[in-house]
């Protein structure tokens, strides 16, 4: 652990002139510094290259900042020793790592204290107080203090290497930054569009540092200077940032918080990093070279380095892009086996399931929805992956509707485009927050800013009620209607209204045998009503915080939510309590989604990323980036191979969930996107956005372009094509109705909702 | 009066504020709920401010009582969701369980009656009358509901009882009650019965009536419709209707 020395004869002088600054320091609180220089000048200031110390350097830092706090505390004899034994000569604590630094601040040429891992250490350990001596201290030419520690110091060693602390003069941040912009600025063109990466989460990190040590004024002119170079896509991060100024502001803002203690990955070709790393290594930019190592999480690979357009399209998200190992985990995206349901020709109620396929009965009609071969599809998750709910009779009658549908299914192409009838909600006064189909498209529920929800009926039929248990009484219990007969005809009506909530409503979601509606609102609970008495059976509570959106499981039983408290929670009927919790979005949870297979689950966030979680356990094993703006609204292809997912950028991106890869990108709408659906052979997804259009986009054509070789599949490059033109099948106005919803029926008509909004 | 409207400068200010954060487009009430929000949100804290400090028995209000009171109504009102390391061990702990298995063929698929909400929300409190007074009076528990302002009255012709009474059971279409084996009485205004009152004998008739079924299920009520014809009669009534006005109008828990 002995100090590795460069050019040796260098460091010398200064050591002396240092010493003598130290001595003659007026401010040092006690002795403390008075003890020790004469030890000190013999070692130079720790000055090796980091490159040595890359590994050892967390040690070597943890022992100084120990030392650091012996010496704080006046433990004079306790610190010689260890500092003997540790064979650390030097009295590195001269070499405040603050100022003096690369602003040539002039003081005997060539005397820049190489700021090494060790200085900054003991920068950290000295905090704030340090530099504000130097500042008030008789200029010293240069040479900042000794560090001398008191007011503000760290009690906990480790809190303090692993807090974010002063790193250095507040005033020479521009000029570091600057300096790393020329850097950047004469690399080749090829390392540049990738070095230029790093600038904005090094602007964010060194402006929160800023803030944290309430250096107010220094944040803002480092603010008004730099953040106008960063991507036009960081607009909104940087808004907020601006408004953010003081120390105290932070603690309320967990989005932020998060963001400093989580690592902002970058990936950087292995070419492009050495240079940046050689760069900064050398003496003056060892300040930004400590935020990198202590901030970003540089994935390195092997390769070409990536243009500009192919990071633009991956970044924009708040904690940069995914590491290539997050999305590595197999996901099983197909979809579950069908149980064979034999179709009756005659259209008798009875039926028989057959798991075989094999027909029993004469000649009835194999339903051919059903595998065909009998061999497990790799990619399906096995049956009894996740607990589902078994089939009941009317669930059966259900499916075998759902079948006869399909054979009357229109077949939609670039040719056939869809028939698109709009449902408009009038006098909503822009309080419609969402609305959701049930798969047989018979009922539609809305909900409203006024925390009501609405039923209504799509067909002619009514909505009725059950009847009051007096009047249950009174009917034939053995009668064949009986079903219908339960219903009370008195109080049938074109809509029913459910109250209970106390907040507006923001997700509503039908179970798939019409039975359950749910709602969730910002009251921070999650209602399950009957359709059948419609009244409030549940309030499922957890979230403590509004909920944003949440949706039944494609099999019934299971539920979704995700919130503003950043986790999405899975819940059963059944439970009162959720039975997963998928946290690790930065930032709320504003979309949730289940695959077609019930296995996962993918959550849109307003950090900008799509993270899919698996049921059985709760593992995040796929994050996709790339979105520019919170993500309002996914949807998964009914092959379960691919997600699409809308944001407030504008665009539609098409994710390959099986390799985590970005496959396409819809460019076209011009405001925020709110409704996705995929049509139900998977043929073309509609769009709707809030700027009052609904787009058809052709998918066969969009998912035949991939090229998934293994270069693409090992560095997840991907070259986007740039045929959003050709992919657009339709663009469709409204009347000033911005559309929130989409469903396609099961014969393939396109039904949209919205609230006119003049 | 016609000069130009001027924007007070609180106003202003709100106004430069969402310029600055970068908002265009805003409702015109929208600095209006700003101003508003600032206004109480500082008094409150300079209230509290003052409570901390006469708490602490200083004479004036200083910056450490601000910043106390600034703190407390952070952590009251202004709460942030959890940090993320919180989260993340919450959620490894809970994920660790397995998905419990399902029963099959259990019906509705709800948590326990505790946690739902489709228990009934009232209770029906039984009320032994006094057996005294007249015979003939049936005495039976009575399902008072609302206020019954009735007075003594006077037999007077052409006067009907001033008895305003909502008769709504607090039953609703779609709560079965389960009120096996209770008969209880329902006052009715009988308003047409006052203009025969003077006529009928003094002592009140009672009428049985079978009121909806659906109701309360298949058993019958008795419906009395007491004809408040005499004074005593009506006293009596009174009082024992007065009684009831305390007891039964809300259900006591």
């Amino acid at each position: 652990m002995a100090a590795v020395q460069d050019g040796p004869i260098e460091p010398e002088p200064e050591n002396e002139i240092k010493t003598e600054a130290s001595n003659e320091f007026p401010g040092n609180p006690g002795d403390a510094s008075g003890g020790v220089p004469p030890t000190a000048p013999v070692a130079a200031v720790a000055t090796e290259k980091p490159a040595a110390a890359a590994t050892d350097s967390t040690e070597r830092q943890t022992l100084l900042a120990v030392l650091q706090f012996l010496k704080k505390s006046k433990l004079f004899e306790s610190e010689e020793i260890l500092r003997r034994e540790a064979g650390l000569l030097n009295e590195t604590g001269d070499s405040q790592g603050a100022a003096p630094g690369g602003a040539g601040l002039g003081g005997g040429g060539g005397a820049e204290p190489e700021s090494g891992d060790a200085s900054s250490v003991l920068s950290r350990v000295a905090g704030a107080v340090a530099v504000a001596q130097s500042a008030n201290a008789t200029p010293a030419p240069a040479k900042v203090a000794p560090v001398v520690t008191g007011g503000e110091d760290q009690p906990d060693v480790n809190v303090v290497l692993a807090a974010y602390s002063q790193q250095g003069d507040p005033v020479l941040y521009p000029v570091y930054y600057s300096g790393l912009k020329r850097f950047i600025d004469s690399v080749l063109d090829c390392h540049r569009a990738e070095l230029s990466q790093v600038f904005y989460p090094l602007f964010v990190h060194m402006y929160l540092e800023l803030v944290y040590n309430q250096y107010e004024k220094e944040a803002k002119a480092f603010f008004d200077k730099f953040h106008g170079d960063q991507e036009c896509y960081y607009k909104d991060d940087l808004r907020i940032l601006s408004g953010l100024t003081k120390s105290e502001h932070m603690k309320g803002n967990e989005t932020l918080l998060d963001f400093r203690t989580s690592k902002f990955v970058l990936r950087i070709s292995r070419d492009s990093y050495q240079l940046l790393k050689r760069h900064l290594q050398e003496r003056q930019n060892n300040q930004i070279w400590n935020i990198i190592q202590e901030h970003l999480y540089i994935d390195i690979f092997d390769g070409m380095p990536r243009s500009k357009g192919q990071i633009d399209s991956m970044s924009g998200s708040l904690a940069g892009e995914a590491k290539r190992e997050a999305n590595k985990a197999k996901v099983f995206y197909g979809l579950l086996k069908e149980p064979e349901i034999e179709v009756p020709l005659d259209d008798e109620d009875e039926e028989a399931e057959n798991e075989e396929g094999k027909p029993k009965k004469k000649k009835p009609k194999k339903d051919s929805t059903g595998s065909k071969s009998k061999k497990q599809d790799p990619n399906a998750p096995q049956q009894s992956r996740i607990p589902l709910p078994e089939l009941k009779d009317s669930d059966k009658l259900d499916k075998i509707m759902n079948m006869k549908e399909a054979t009357k299914r229109v077949r939609l192409g670039p040719e056939s485009l869809p028939s698109i009838c709009f449902y408009t909600f009038l006098n909503a006064y822009q309080g419609l927050t969402a609305v959701d189909f049930t798969d047989d498209s018979s009922l539609v529920a809305g909900g409203f800013a006024d925390s009501t929800v609405r039923v209504w009926s799509v067909t002619p039929k009514k909505l009725r009620g059950v009847k009051t248990a007096g009047d249950l009484s009174l009917i034939d219990k053995d009668s064949d209607d009986v079903l219908e007969r339960i219903m009370d005809e008195k109080t049938a009506s074109e809509s029913k209204n459910l109250y209970g909530h106390s907040g507006p409503v923001y997700g509503i979601s039908f179970s798939p045998d019409r039975n359950y509606l749910l709602s969730c609102s910002e009251d921070a609970t999650v209602r399950l009503w009957s359709l059948q008495t419609f009244t409030c059976l549940v309030g499922y509570k957890g979230h403590n915080y509004p909920v944003w959106d949440t949706q039944f499981s494609p099999y019934g039983y299971y539920f979704i939510s995700g919130g503003h408290d950043r986790v999405a929670r899975l819940w059963a009927t059944d439970h009162y309590q959720p039975l997963r919790m998928f946290s690790g979005h930065l930032a709320d949870v504003t979309c949730t989604r289940f695959h077609p297979n019930s296995n996962y689950v993918a959550t849109g966030s307003a950090d900008r990323t799509i993270r899919l979680w698996d049921v059985l356990n709760g593992n995040c094993v796929r994050i996709f980036t790339g979105h520019k703006g919170p993500i309002h609204c996914l949807a998964f292809s009914p092959n379960g191979k691919f997600l699409a997912s809308g944001a407030t950028d504008g665009r539609v991106l098409l994710w390959d969930i099986g390799h985590g890869l970005m496959i396409g990108e819809l460019k076209g709408h011009t405001d925020t996107v709110y409704a996705l659906k995929f049509s139900r052979d998977g043929e073309i997804l509609a769009s709707g956005s809030m700027d009052n259009t609904v787009r058809l986009w052709d998918t066969v054509k969009a998912f035949d372009d991939i090229e998934t070789d293994d270069f693409t599949a090992a560095t997840g490059h991907i070259t986007l094509p740039e045929n959003s033109q050709e992919l657009l099948l339709g663009s469709y106005m409204t009347k000033s109705t911005p559309v929130i919803h989409l469903h396609f029926t099961r014969r393939n008509l396109l039904l949209g909702a919205g609230a006119y909004n003049p | 009066m016609a000069a130009p409207k001027v924007v007070p400068k609180d106003a202003q200010v709100m106004t430069q504020i969402l310029k600055d954060m970068g908002i265009a487009e805003y409702e015109p009430r929208v600095i209006n709920q700003m101003l508003e929000f600032t206004y109480r949100y500082v008094t409150t804290i300079i209230e509290d401010a003052k409570i901390y400090s006469t708490h602490a028995k200083k004479s004036n209000v200083d910056a450490d009582d601000v910043r106390l009171a600034i703190q407390c109504r952070m952590d009251q009102s202004f709460t942030s969701p959890p940090p993320r390391d919180f989260l993340l061990e919450v959620a490894r702990q809970k994920n660790q369980t397995p998905l419990p298995l399902i029963k099959p063929y259990t019906g509705p698929r709800l948590p326990p009656d505790r946690y739902c909400l489709t228990a009934p929300n009232y209770r029906l409190k039984s009320l032994q009358k006094k057996v005294s007074s007249s015979a003939g009076r049936i005495t039976v528990p009575r399902l008072s509901v609302g206020a019954m302002s009735s007075r003594p009255s006077t037999p007077t012709l052409g006067k009907g009882t001033p008895v305003s009474q909502s008769v709504t059971l607090t039953t609703k279409v779609g709560t079965p009650v389960s009120l096996s084996g209770q008969r209880f009485t329902v006052q009715i205004p009988s308003s047409q019965s006052s203009t025969v009152k003077s006529a009928m004998p003094s002592t009140p008739t009672v009428q049985n009536v079978l009121i909806n079924p659906s109701l309360i299920g298949s058993k019958n009520i008795l419906i009395t419709t007491n004809m408040v014809s005499s004074q005593s009669s009506a006293n009596e009534s009174n009082a024992l209707k007065r009684k009831h006005e305390d007891e039964d109008d809300y259900d006591t828990l």
